[in-house]
Parts: structure tokens; sequence; C-alpha cells
């Protein structure tokens, strides 16, 4: 079964690639209409300024959630790349049983507070705060998805890979 | 701090989980989750913060914006056109092409943001080029490459102050403008190196190019040579805010490379976009990571409980500049630059302007330290990435970076105890500090 879903799989894939390059392309054109804007047309423009935060955040949610590949993460990778195969299933499953449990224990919380949120929205574009935050919530469920299927992965399949320090990148 | 409190647990298992392999971002998160959890506060108050920080956080936008400008250089023949010119200019002396990939990076620096950005771009063209017909020694190409990459976030622009920036409260104009000139003390300091190795080594000299050729050159490079200027005289003059001058930087390279040097095709562009989105997110993480964290931070007070106790010791400003310095190379040789300068930072900065120093020039040394731990091992991201691009083991890489090594801890020492260097052209142009 899971060999049928693999295509669909990669499909998804690419449209999240499409999506977050999409969104950096918006967020691109709204920083160069509000500079021409406000200094050749006098125009000032406070939607523009919202849109691109709003963006922003999605970007970077959305992403972590469904388009950062694991060897993109920035990490310590010090004991993790000295150890054997065994050692790194173990340490996989640890890491990840700690953090679904504490996501999935904090889960109620969160959502409270992101639908607790409706009460208020932006001021330009009135974008309703529940709405825009519920990415937070897309990407904390995602996040359980994922390390679900990594520690499932280092008990049951081909094991952990090695990270490659190299392709991570935090922009400095 | 007992051992079985609530904030002592969330540090060991922020170690811990890092430890064991997981992300920074994730382990900073889930530990201060842990916090409130065991602390008996509101576990949404994770949420809270990260989306709050973010959405308030709009000076960050810059980062996404830098990260595209660069991608887009990249991809065009900008950077070619950039690498004719300064050939050009000191490819003529010994050691030419080593020359060469100094002033390169210098001028690169002042549109590329990110090191890593410099590396991958520029620096893979330098690679194959010092590399060919065996002209350099391959670890020495890498080592050269990686040290000359540091210039790229210490003239403006430049992620890294963004971050700081942000951290600190520092006005980011006048943080740009005082990283020029420890920028060109860096690449002084290199060609110097440079120059030696030439002489004691032999490196070939390239085939002078007429100097008649020379405004030709100039003039096929000048659009993408103007853009640092565009850059700080935008910002410089109020006419745009530092994020939305890396806007326009973006836009300017695209303008650049599609009308006039005709060299960006869509699928560069799309991908351009792409991994610009990717790094965002990335650090993005990262960012979240260290804001819900910082909460946690300061819900304990421990900045100001620092602080209390180093004043207390009688330091005088330099006495804690040194051990500033000495913290970070330390934590530089093991950790990732943003996140030190993410979590670290914070918490010496209450300290530091207790003291009386300058943010200003606080945070050109914080980031030069923290560029130095890009190229010293074990974990140094630019030689990881040269190991990559030059196919050479680590270890010769790293014997050849120490000696640039050493002139860049030269130059952190001058900006360290003469503050003057950092200070002077902000104030010339107005900073009170």
């Amino acid at each position: 079964m899971l060999e049928r879903a693999r295509p669909i799989a990669c499909w998804l894939y690419r449209r999240g690639e499409n999506l977050i390059a999409i969104m950096i392309g918006v967020m691109f054109c709204a920083f160069l209409l509000q500079v021409l804007f406000r200094y050749m047309l006098n125009w000032p423009t406070g939607w523009s300024n919202e849109l691109t935060v709003v963006l922003w955040i999605w970007v970077v949610l959305f992403g972590a959630a469904f388009v950062v590949r694991e060897e993109e993460e920035i990490r310590f990778d010090l004991v993790y790349g000295a150890v054997g195969q065994r050692a790194r299933r173990v340490m996989t499953v640890v890491s990840a049983a700690a953090l679904i449990t504490i996501y999935g224990y904090s889960f109620p919380a969160v959502f409270d507070y992101v639908t607790f949120m409706k009460v208020e929205s932006t001021a330009y574009l009135k974008i309703r705060f529940d709405w825009l935050f519920s990415i937070y919530i897309v990407f904390v469920v995602a996040t359980i998805a994922r390390y679900l299927w990594l520690a499932w992965q280092a008990l049951k399949g081909p094991g952990p890979e090695d990270f490659d320090p190299a392709k991570a990148s935090s922009g400095v | 701090m007992m051992l079985l409190d609530p904030f002592a647990l969330s540090l060991i298992s922020i170690v811990a989980l890092a430890l064991l392999g997981l992300p920074i971002g994730h382990a900073m998160i889930a530990s201060s989750i842990l916090y409130l959890w065991l602390a008996g506060l509101d576990m949404g108050t994770a949420a809270e913060q990260i989306l709050n920080s973010l959405y308030t956080g709009y000076l960050l936008l810059a980062v996404p914006m830098f990260i595209l400008a660069a991608e887009i250089m990249n991809a065009g023949t900008m950077t070619e056109r950039l690498l004719h010119f300064c050939n050009a200019v000191v490819g003529r002396f010994r050691g030419g092409l080593a020359q060469v990939n100094v002033l390169q990076s210098l001028i690169f620096a002042g549109m590329s943001g990110s090191a890593i950005a410099d590396a991958a771009g520029t620096g893979r063209m330098m690679q194959k080029l010092m590399t060919k017909d065996d002209k350099y020694p391959a670890s020495y190409a890498a080592a050269l490459t990686a040290a000359t990459a540091v210039i790229g976030p210490i003239i403006p622009p430049s992620i890294p102050l963004v971050i700081y920036a942000l951290v600190s409260d520092a006005s980011i104009g006048f943080l740009f403008i005082a990283g020029i000139v420890p920028g060109l003390l860096l690449a002084f300091g290199q060609m110097s190196i440079v120059a030696i190795d030439a002489r004691r080594k032999n490196f070939p000299i390239e085939k002078p190019i007429p100097l008649r050729k020379l405004p030709g050159l100039t003039l096929r490079a000048l659009p993408a040579l103007m853009l640092p200027v565009v850059l700080l005289v935008g910002i410089r003059g109020g006419v745009m805010t530092p994020t939305e001058a890396a806007g326009v930087a973006a836009g300017y390279a695209l303008f650049i490379s599609i009308i006039i040097y005709r060299s960006v095709t869509a699928s560069q562009l799309y991908s351009a976009l792409l991994n610009s989105g990717r790094t965002t997110a990335s650090i993005g993480m990262l960012l979240a990571g260290a804001m819900v964290f910082n909460y946690v931070v300061t819900v304990e007070n421990i900045p100001h409980s620092l602080s209390a106790l180093l004043i207390s010791w009688d330091l005088t400003p330099t006495q804690f500049l040194v051990i500033v310095n000495l913290l970070l190379l330390l934590l530089g040789c093991v950790l990732e630059g943003t996140t030190i300068l993410l979590v670290i930072v914070p918490v010496l900065i209450p300290t530091a302007k207790a003291l009386g120093i300058d943010m200003v020039h606080f945070g050109v040394m914080v980031v030069l330290n923290i560029m130095l731990g890009l190229i010293t091992p074990p974990y140094g991201l630019l030689l990881f990435i040269m190991t990559r691009i030059a196919e050479v083991p680590l270890r010769d890489i790293v014997r050849d970076v120490m000696p640039f090594l050493f002139v860049m801890l030269i130059a952190l020492a001058i900006v360290t105890f003469a503050p003057d260097t950092v200070l002077f052209l902000p104030r010339l142009l107005g900073y009170q500090g």
C-alpha cells in the first residue's frame, strides 16, 4: 500500500513546493509595490505591509511542516554523526517519543489559543486571527505525523540516514 | 536553582534533545512547553509567543528577500561579470586568482547578506577557476574561499546583523554602516596573507589584462557594482526601511539580470524563489524556538540575574568583552551561528548595556566573532560546504585555513579593543553613541 502512495506523496510534495515559491513571489511583489506606491505615487499602503507579514508566518510554518526536509533542518549532530546505526535508531525513537508526547499533550491548549483568537482581525485586510494562525495547528499536527513516521522508520525501516551538515542553511 | 526546578529541567531537556539529534528549533519549542507544563502555566502560551513574535517581527522579512537577491545574482551572469572585473584589477599580481577570490568576496559582500550563499554561489566558481590546470592546491583554494565568504555578513547587507538588531533593538541602519570598516579590515588581512603565500609558494600570475580594457569591463560590471550603493543610499537617506531595501535589492538584481544582462530563465527564477522559501522556513523554525525559549528565560529573569552577578564581580567593559569573545569563540566551534545569536547573545545584552558598551559596537563584534565560528572546526558550516564543493578532506582545509583564521582573530581583537574602528563611520553619518 505504501508503494502505491509514493507517487501521490511526491505529487503533493511538488505542489507544496509550488505554494511556498508562490508565497515568496507574492511577498517580493508586495515589497516592490509598497516602495513604488509610497515614494513615487505617495500612497501609503498598510495592506502590503500586512500581506507580507501574513505570508512570512505562512512560509515559515507551512514550509517547516511540509517542505523542509529532515537533512535541511539545523541540528547539533556531533554525537549523532559519531555513533553507529543501532544507537541512531534508539536516539531517533527516544527524541521522537519526547516530541510527540509534549506536542500531543499541549495540543488542546494550542487549539484553544488559536480558536480564541477569532475575536480579533488584522487591521487592513480584516483577516480573522484564528484563520491566520490556523497554520500553527496544521504545523503541530504535521510535525507529530512526521515524527511518528520517523520513529516507525527507525524501528522497522532501513534506519536513519547520515545528516549532511552542508545542506542545513540558516542564512548566516 | 534546584535540579528539579522547571527551568533547570527545561534546560537539561534542550541539551538532551539536541544531543539526540532533534532539530534545534523543535528542541527549544518542546523544552519551553515542558517548562510551561511543569511551572503550571498555560501551554498555549508557547503558540502565542511564537505567532506573535513572528507577526510583529517585521524586520525579519528582510531575511527571505536578501536570500532571494543572492539566489538571483548567482543564477544570472552577474557573478561572472564581477569576476572578469576583479580579474582585470588584481589578476596581474602574483597569486592573482587568489587575490581575485578576496576582492570578489568583498564586492559580493556588498550585495549578499549570507556567507553560506556566497560560498555556495561565487565560491563554487572560484574553486573551479583556481584548481583548473592545477594552478592552486584544491585545499588551499577551498580554505581561501571559506575564509573570504566570512566577509559577506560583515559588510552590509547582513542577515546576522538583522537578527542581532531584532534581539538588541539597535538601529539596523547604523549596524550596517558599522560593518563596513571591519569588513575592509578582514579583506586587507586576507589579501596580505595571500600576498605572503604567493611569494612563498610561488603561485601563478594571471595573464595581465591590458589596462585599456579596464573601462569596458568596469562598464559591463557597473550595474552589479551599483547595487551596494543603491542599498546604502536607500537605507541611509531614509527612502526605504532596511526590510524594503532587501526587497528592492532582489528587484534590482532581477531587473538587471533580465533586462540588461538577459541571463535569468523562468526555471532559475522559480528555484531562486523556492530556495528562498526553504531557507526562510528553516531559519523561521530556529527563530520560533528561540523566541519561545527567550520568553521562558525572561520569565525566569535570567538576563538580569546574570547581569547583577557579573556586575558584582566589578568587571571592566574590556574584561567583559574579552570574556564574551572567548565564550562565543568556544561555542562557535560546536554550535551553529544563528542559534548562538538568538539564544546566547540576548542573555549577554543586559550586562553589556549596564556596563555602558555601545550596542552597535557590541553587535558588530559579536557577529564578526560568530562568523569566525563558521570556519572553526569541528563544527564549521563553511568548512563543510567547501569540503563538499572541493572534494578534499576536511583536515586539509582546516590546515590551510589556519593562517586566515589567525588574521581574522587579529581583526576581531582590533574591533574589540578599538571601538572607534567600528563607530567612526556611523558617527560621521549622525549616530549618537
